[in-house]
């Protein structure tokens, strides 16, 4: 059974007069372990996918069906706790609570999970000891550098140890050489077994994945096979 | 429990936006202190006015020509034309009402300027009552004796003083014995009350008693303005007593059978229950006006809430995208403007009491810190927590994440 399966996926923006489809028709299919790019040019739908994929939002028309459970139909609060429990999105800018800790921030989806102090600070600390800031866990964003922030990102997607990882641009605010830690970071994640989403517009960081999805105005224009999953 | 946690983070907010926090609770104390106080004050005169009632004790009541509940225009006018009282009532009663044990004649007083030598005290509170007056009101003897039935069937000039006279004219000395003058007529002093305490204002030991019928002689007697103290022998016969003084007064008076008493009859619950009439349309109009504060104070909250869901949009978002659920959003800010209200309820209601207190001493009465005012404070603070809290909670528990995510 595929991990991720989509059905004729349709994203609408109704803008009063006009509307915009961000996505029109989309079927893809994802295999527990797989590791993906997606590319394509701007504006073509790649977030849009990803907050459909993501759970943060539900599509227009369509089905998708997340380990074989159907959510395209499912409510707020059920779709949180899918959010919480199967799903760990990384995002372009980061969005880490600018306020706490790092420990905190990646501490948050173990509290949304109902899970004791003490279980939570314990994976959390070995969550940040895992993408190397083991002595940091005390900083504030603010006080860290992109490439850690966007590692404090990685720990909080991860420490609820989800099916799914999401990654929407990660690299797009940081430099190349921090990015090419933060892609060795995820080749081990899914050396590990994970499953692995990655929107990216640079080649070099897609080829790092085992198969690259282009869309274009809302559509798969093409697939490209990188290498034969192991 | 997630709800701790999640109370925790809403303290954390609060403390990271400190000085908004800090005038938010401002808001709400100024409201919640203002309502305590009036609440407390009020308590405290309501209560006074009792205990200066309750020295009627609860077998006494007073027979009067103009008083009780007056209902209608016509009752009033009908009130102020009633005949006035005759002096052979007392009698009258004590003959005719087996259940009534004692029964005093008062004339209402007036205030007079007091000497004694070359010292003068004015405005002292002169009242002839009957000899049993003594057994009938809460005064006691402190020094000396009161007068006797005979010094009153004989006009006699003695009189029964309060303390505040005993203070002012006889600062070293024993006063009974000695002579004072009312009105440059002579009257020894043969007793003294003990010490009454002031009450809001007026200072109940400033009084001097002096027997009925030595009042009339020397004053006159007021007529329109005669009150008949009955003391009931028990409790038990309290109605009986009345019943039986009405039976007498109604004949002496010539009312027709199928007419209404023209006078009244008060007991201390009568007599209360007519002031709280008097002064409930007083009483919660002052609530009404210092409530408006609290629901100010719960706008301010409600306006600071609503600029701190806008303002977290984003945190909304991402709290959102890493599995939070509506009610945990819910819960964060209701969890603030519940704090900010219950906060700023407590400090209120402690400054409140505190100011109570204060304003009630200024005037000298008695201030029980209220129990009524405090829950109340509490619940309605609470209340308005919730209430003013509840709309931007739902507003920021509603945000779409993806909306929310992007916000700028
Ligand atoms: N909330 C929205 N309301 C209206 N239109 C939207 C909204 N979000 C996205 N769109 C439109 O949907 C289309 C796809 O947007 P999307 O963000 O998915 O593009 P993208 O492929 O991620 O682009 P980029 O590479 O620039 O991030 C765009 O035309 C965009 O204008
Ligand atoms: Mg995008």
């Amino acid at each position: 059974m595929a991990l991720i399966e989509t059905n004729n996926l349709w994203k609408t923006y109704d803008m009063g007069k006009v509307q915009v489809h961000a996505l029109r028709g989309i079927s893809i299919k994802i295999d527990k372990g797989d590791y993906i790019a997606v590319m394509g040019p701007s504006g073509s739908g790649k977030s849009t996918l990803m907050n459909l994929i993501g759970c943060l939002d539900t599509p227009t028309q369509g089905e998708y069906h997340l380990n074989g459970k159907r959510v395209s139909q499912m409510h707020d609060d059920e779709l949180a706790e899918i959010r919480n429990r199967e799903i760990g999105f990384v995002f372009q800018t980061f969005n880490l609570m600018p306020r706490s800790t790092a420990l905190h921030n990646v501490e948050l989806p173990l509290i949304y999970g109902g899970r004791n102090r003490e279980e939570r600070l314990q994976m959390a600390r070995h969550a940040l000891e895992v993408v190397n800031l083991g002595e940091r866990v005390m900083h504030k964003p603010s006080e860290l550098s992109g490439g850690q922030r966007q590692r404090v990102a990685i720990a909080r997607a991860m420490v609820n140890k989800p099916s799914l990882l999401l990654a929407d641009e990660p690299t797009g605010n940081i430099d190349t050489k921090t990015g090419d830690e933060i892609m060795g970071l995820f080749a081990e994640l899914h050396n590990n077994g994970n499953t692995i989403i990655l929107v990216t517009h640079e080649m070099d960081i897609a080829r790092n994945a085992d198969r690259i999805l282009f869309i274009r105005d809302g559509q798969i224009e093409k697939e490209e096979i990188v290498r034969r999953a192991s | 429990m997630i709800y701790w946690d999640i109370f925790r983070m809403a303290l954390n907010a609060l403390w990271a936006n400190r000085l908004r926090s800090g005038l938010t609770l401002l808001g709400v104390i100024i409201g919640v202190t203002s309502v305590i106080t009036i609440i407390s004050a009020i308590e405290g005169f309501m209560g006074s006015v009792q205990a200066e009632i309750n020295k009627l004790g609860p077998t006494t009541f007073l027979v009067v020509r103009v008083g009780g509940i007056i209902t209608s225009e016509d009752a009033f006018f009908e009130m102020i034309k009633r005949k006035p009282f005759e002096v052979e009532y007392a009698e009258a009663i004590e003959d005719a009402c087996e259940d009534c044990e004692k029964i005093a004649m008062q004339a209402y007083g007036f205030s007079r300027e007091v000497k004694y030598r070359d010292k003068k005290l004015s405005n002292v509170y002169i009242r002839g009552a009957g000899a049993s007056m003594i057994d009938i009101v809460d005064y006691e003897v402190e020094h000396g004796r009161f007068y006797s039935y005979e010094e009153d069937y004989g006009g006699r000039r003695v009189a029964f003083v309060g303390t505040t006279i005993q203070k002012q004219l006889f600062p070293n000395i024993d006063p009974i014995g000695k002579t004072i003058k009312i009105n440059n007529l002579k009257y020894d002093i043969i007793g003294i009350a003990k010490e009454q305490g002031a009450t809001f204002g007026h200072d109940a030991d400033k009084i001097i008693f002096i027997p009925f019928n030595t009042f009339a002689k020397d004053f006159g007697t007021p007529r329109r303005n005669l009150t008949i103290f009955v003391k009931a022998r028990s409790i038990d016969v309290l109605d009986k007593a009345m019943d039986q003084t009405r039976v007498v007064l109604r004949a002496y008076r010539h009312v027709p059978y199928d007419k209404e008493d023209d006078f009244s009859l008060l007991t201390a619950d009568s007599i209360m229950e007519q002031f709280n009439n008097i002064t409930r349309f007083m009483r919660f109009g002052l609530i009404g006006i210092t409530s408006i504060s609290l629901i100010v104070g719960g706008i301010i909250i409600m306006n600071i809430m609503m600029v701190s869901v806008t303002e977290r949009t984003r945190e909304i978002g991402i709290r959102k995208s890493i599995g939070a659920r509506q009610k945990d959003i819910l819960f964060q800010f209701l969890f603030e403007s519940f704090i900010l209200s219950v906060g700023g309820g407590l400090i209120g209601i402690s400054l409140g009491v505190l100011l109570g207190d204060l304003l009630i001493n200024l005037i000298n009465m008695d201030m029980t810190p209220s129990l009524l005012a405090i829950l109340l404070g509490i619940g309605i603070s609470s209340g308005i927590g919730i209430f003013f809290g509840i709309y931007p909670a739902m507003k920021a528990a509603r945000l779409q994440p993806v909306k929310a995510l992007s916000y700028e």
